[in-house]
């Protein structure tokens, strides 16, 4: 128990504003908007998701906004000149994993620390995509939205895809040898060496699955507007990582379950629409978020005192 | 293996490393200057050189002081939204509060060493991972400048007087480099000159063998980050002065180009490698670059490029002849270097 | 030592070039037969808005003959108009045309370009009177709020709820909207409550989230006003997806083509804006005027050349009204 207190802290703390939206502001489970937002948050879990796992194995990737953005607009021009939905997909997942990719190579490769590779990475492809579209959108063909299906069919579509990627990270970070491995790397590279683990090729291949996860949540978001956004996705590697990190996930590595995350992406998800039911005014949003993250964080460093004294 | 790296390590001190990064650096920023010189029709003048210094004071201050954060092993994602926050505080305490504009500035400074506490007793005492500190604070200060303002309010008509310190020149040089000189040469005394700053390699290094070697390692990494705030909110003052003007928006992105100036420059992001001089070339080089380039007509977008692309081969730079030798080496048993830059 | 030696080589070189350079700057300042540079400042770059004011400002440079250098920040950082403006100052362009997003902020950059002689002009977002000579207004402020809200009453028989969404907080022209919104509800319109405004960060995904929100947390509402270009189709987008096309109207400032679609399947009813081609058109005329000496301080009409005679109130040229785009008239126009 006491090994998932933060898991199980964040769910307590998301229970418990649930339940004090379901006294006070209960339009908030209308199913039609709740369906939008879980929909709205499905490709958040799935970066969050890649994002614990490139944690956990001791990296960062600060580019996830920037790799969701241009493979968003991928998606969109080839879309908008009529490729099939099977084919803009397989693309737009090769395409991150391809720049993701680099990022690996960058970081396994030559050493570099994840941190500025992925600042360097970020800042290009964001002043790349810039320039190339000029803030125009991308207007997609009318088929393409929900996959074709109806609305209500896609959204859950899209939120049962979030839900099944989580199960089977979620599953394969117990039973699956490859991402219990990554946890290997994360907490003692040269222990895992030494063990006969090969921490680089891991490296590198978390950085290419980040990759190709954000073009896979970068196609989930365009199917849900008909319209591409080349702006999308600003902010989204700090939603991510603050939801991995609040959800249990250690920066130093080595530490960390999905379902943690998956708490962490709801609660930080509720709040914004939690202080538009509440009728609280749109100004304290930031803050309150910072609040959210350091609580989480002191929480957890005051429980790590306690014990070491 | 492992040995024999250590005693290569002896042989070849740190300082020499240091040496040759900072004169790759020098080179780049030397080349910038040459080539925009060729290419702007008024980039080497006075007027221009000048731009330079105003645009980067700021920036610079945060830079600096990101470098003993980030030799110690931290980090801190909150410099900007400090300095916004610090900002509007300055403009309220003036014009709302009704105080005189140097105890404004005095309130101010003192606001913003307390912010830097905030940050101190979180990652030093409680030992708190400093990305997630930061990260939190990044958003908290933000959001209390715009919840202070409701995210409308500005503060402006500042007397001239002020004005003169983010606009005028002083003895030949913008006023606000008066500032920034002696902050710079401060730091850099307190990096490498006194046993106190040197203790913070070793923090970055070892924070453990810092800790058993008898270092008050909790109160000096609180310092840096009380530092942190400190100079965050002179560098509002500066900024308001600069440009008549204080929002809550001020200073947005800031914490990445100090970031980016401090890795540039040398410094290790894992800690324990770096120096101040480097931090200050790689202040320079990006902002001639970013200055050069609007006298070479380029768009902004290609600035930003560039810079990414000037820190990926900065880094990399010298990091190739590590992984050539990594190939040249045999393969069995021969285990990769450990390295404050290589811990994985 | 080495260290220092490198430093003072650096400052040395430095010292060596600008001693080179200043010889060069007294000499080469503007003749007769060189030609005009004007240099235009959106508030963004990356903006579809302003890409369509650029597109006829580069219709206006090609046909008087004029250099156009277009350069603005990539990011919402305050300064970083200044700092452009300050480069500008030092490369010695002929005219100033910027829109601004901070008006004290950025009237201190203008004000020194003025001092060096250059001429200054702003549009779409004014500084400081004393800042420029001329104010390329499409629309003022007060003329916008108050096109925006009589069409929200006509929408909504001038009275209910309604929301805002707006680009961020500290955007400084959607503030002075919001006042001049606030003025116009209190004197003309009292049984109209404006019950919420949400930031969307000027990106359309977030407007169609806070949207849905929005219709959901107030069940009573009537209309939503997205003041902010994205967020006119993202909010379209929300009342469509909620099912309430018709009875929730959606009205705000943005493009023809970014609305197109939903102004035909009668979700958003009204997009107001101005020929923003126009608008960068007129803009590089009269810069181009006022350096030639065809525009001076005290004019009260305006010769725009294909655009008409323009009358000038004070020092603002004002192209005209709003223009409301909606079903009847939207596929006329392509930007």
């Amino acid at each position: 128990m006491r090994k998932y207190s933060r898991e199980l802290t964040v769910a307590g703390v998301l229970c418990v504003l649930l339940l004090a939206l379901a006294i006070t502001a209960p339009a908030f489970y209308e199913p039609q908007p709740l369906l939008s937002r879980l929909a709205r948050e499905a490709p958040t879990l799935i970066l969050a998701c890649g994002i614990a796992l490139v944690m956990v194995s001791r990296q960062i990737d600060i580019s996830i906004g920037s790799l969701f953005a241009v493979s968003s607009v991928c998606a969109g021009l080839l879309a908008a000149a009529g490729w099939p939905l099977a084919a803009v997909l397989g693309i737009t997942v090769l395409f991150g994993a391809g720049l993701g990719a680099v990022n690996g190579a960058l970081v396994a490769g030559l050493r570099l620390p994840s941190i500025v590779v992925t600042l360097a990475t970020m800042v290009i492809l964001r002043e790349g995509l810039r320039w190339q579209q000029q803030g125009a959108f991308i207007n997609l063909p009318d088929s393409w939205q929900w996959f074709g299906l109806s609305q209500r069919g896609g959204q859950i579509t899209l939120i049962s895809c979030a839900l099944l990627a989580l199960f089977a990270l979620a599953w394969a970070s117990r039973n699956f040898a490859g991402i219990r491995f990554l946890y290997a790397v994360g907490s003692n590279a040269e222990a895992a060496r030494l063990a006969g683990l090969r921490p680089q090729w891991m490296t590198f291949a978390v950085f290419v699955f980040m990759g190709a996860l954000a073009g896979g949540a970068a196609l989930m978001n365009v199917v849900q507007s008909p319209q591409v956004d080349p702006k999308s996705g600003t902010g989204l590697e700090l939603k991510a990582i603050a939801a991995a990190v609040v959800g249990g996930v250690a920066v130093s590595g080595g530490r960390g379950n999905l379902w943690g995350v998956f708490a962490g992406v709801l609660l930080l998800a509720s709040i914004n629409p939690a202080l538009t039911y509440l009728h609280v005014e749109a100004y304290w949003e930031k803050a309150i978020q910072g609040a959210v993250i350091l609580l989480a964080v002191v929480f957890d460093g005051l429980r790590n005192q306690r014990e070491i004294s | 293996m492992a040995l024999a790296e250590s005693t290569r390590k002896k042989v070849r001190p740190i300082g020499l490393l240091l040496f040759r990064h900072e004169t790759i650096l020098l080179l780049v920023l030397v080349g910038e200057w040459l080539y925009f010189n060729a290419v702007g029709r008024r980039f080497g003048t006075p007027d221009n050189t000048f731009d330079i210094m105003r645009h980067s004071a700021e920036i610079g201050l945060l830079a600096l002081v990101m470098t003993p954060i980030i030799l110690t092993g931290g980090i801190d994602l909150s410099v900007g939204s400090l300095l916004g926050l610090c900002a509007i505080l300055f403009g309220k305490l003036w014009r709302d509060g009704g105080l005189s504009l140097p105890v404004a500035a005095g309130c101010t400074l003192l606001i913003g060493a307390c912010a830097g506490g905030l940050n101190a007793a979180l990652i030093a005492r409680l030992r708190l991972p400093a990305l997630i500190v930061t990260l939190g604070t990044y958003s908290l200060f933000r959001g209390f400048a715009e919840a202070i303002t409701r995210g409308v309010d500005t503060f402006t008509n500042f007397p001239d007087s002020f004005l003169a310190l983010g606009q005028n020149r002083f003895a030949g040089l913008p006023a606000q480099v008066w500032f920034f000189l002696p902050v710079a040469i401060g730091i850099w005394m307190l990096v490498h000159r006194t046993s106190f700053g040197r203790s913070f390699r070793a923090i970055g290094f070892v924070p453990d063998g810092a800790r058993f070697a008898g270092l008050p390692v909790e109160r000096r990494v609180a310092l840096v980050y009380v530092l942190a705030g400190l100079v965050a909110a002179l560098a509002a003052i500066i900024y308001t002065a600069r440009l008549g003007q204080a929002k809550a928006d001020a200073g947005t992105g800031y914490e990445l180009f100090a970031i980016t100036a401090v890795v540039l420059g040398g410094t290790s992001i894992f800690g324990g490698v770096g120096s101040v001089h480097g931090t200050l070339l790689g202040v320079a080089a990006i902002a001639v670059l970013n200055n050069g380039l609007v006298h070479a007509r380029q768009p902004r977008e290609v600035a930003g490029m560039l810079t990414g692309a000037l820190l990926l081969a900065a880094l990399g730079a010298s990091e190739i002849p590590k992984l050539l030798a990594r190939m040249r080496a045999p393969r069995h048993g021969a285990a990769p270097p450990l390295s404050p830059n290589n811990p994985s | 030592m080495n260290r220092l030696f490198a430093f003072a080589v650096c400052v040395s070189l430095a010292l060596f070039s600008a001693c080179h350079k200043s010889s060069e700057t007294s000499t080469g300042t503007d003749s007769g037969g060189k030609k005009l540079t004007i240099a235009l400042m959106p508030k963004s770059k990356g903006n579809a808005y302003f890409i369509s004011c650029k597109a006829g400002a580069d219709e206006a440079a090609k046909e008087f003959g004029v250099d156009l250098l277009f350069d603005g920040p990539t990011e919402p950082d305050p300064a970083k108009q200044n700092e452009i403006i300050e480069n500008w100052i030092t490369l010695g362009v002929d005219v100033i045309a910027a829109a601004c997003e901070n008006k004290e902020g950025i009237s201190t950059a203008l004000k020194k370009a003025r001092e060096k002689g250059i001429k200054v002009i702003t549009y779409d977002s004014d500084a400081n009177p004393d800042a420029r000579e001329f104010f390329i207004n499409q629309a003022t402020p007060q003329g916008i709020a108050q096109t925006l809200v009589d069409e929200a009453a006509r929408l909504t028989d001038s009275e209910g709820e309604f929301a805002i969404i707006t680009a961020s907080l500290t955007a400084a022209n959607m503030n002075e909207w919001r006042k001049n919104i606030d003025a116009r509800l209190a004197e003309k319109y009292p049984k109209m409550k404006l019950v919420d405004t949400r930031p969307c960060d000027d990106l359309k995904d977030k407007a169609q989230a806070e949207a849905t929100n929005l219709l959901s947390a107030y069940p009573n509402l009537k209309l939503i006003m997205a003041i902010c270009s994205p967020a006119v189709p993202g909010a379209a987008e929300a009342v469509k997806q909620a099912g309430k096309t018709g009875t929730v109207k959606v009205i705000g400032l943005g493009l023809p083509s970014e609305n197109r679609r939903y102004v035909r399947e009668g979700v958003t009813q009204s997009v107001i804006l101005w020929k923003t081609k126009d608008l960068g058109y007129l803009t590089i005329k009269a810069a181009a005027d006022l350096a030639n000496g065809k525009l001076k301080s005290g004019a009260t009409e305006y010769d725009a050349g294909k655009l008409g005679i323009l009358k000038i109130d004070g020092d603002s040229i004002v192209l005209g009204q709003p223009f409301i785009f909606n079903e009847s008239n939207i596929d006329q126009f392509d930007f």
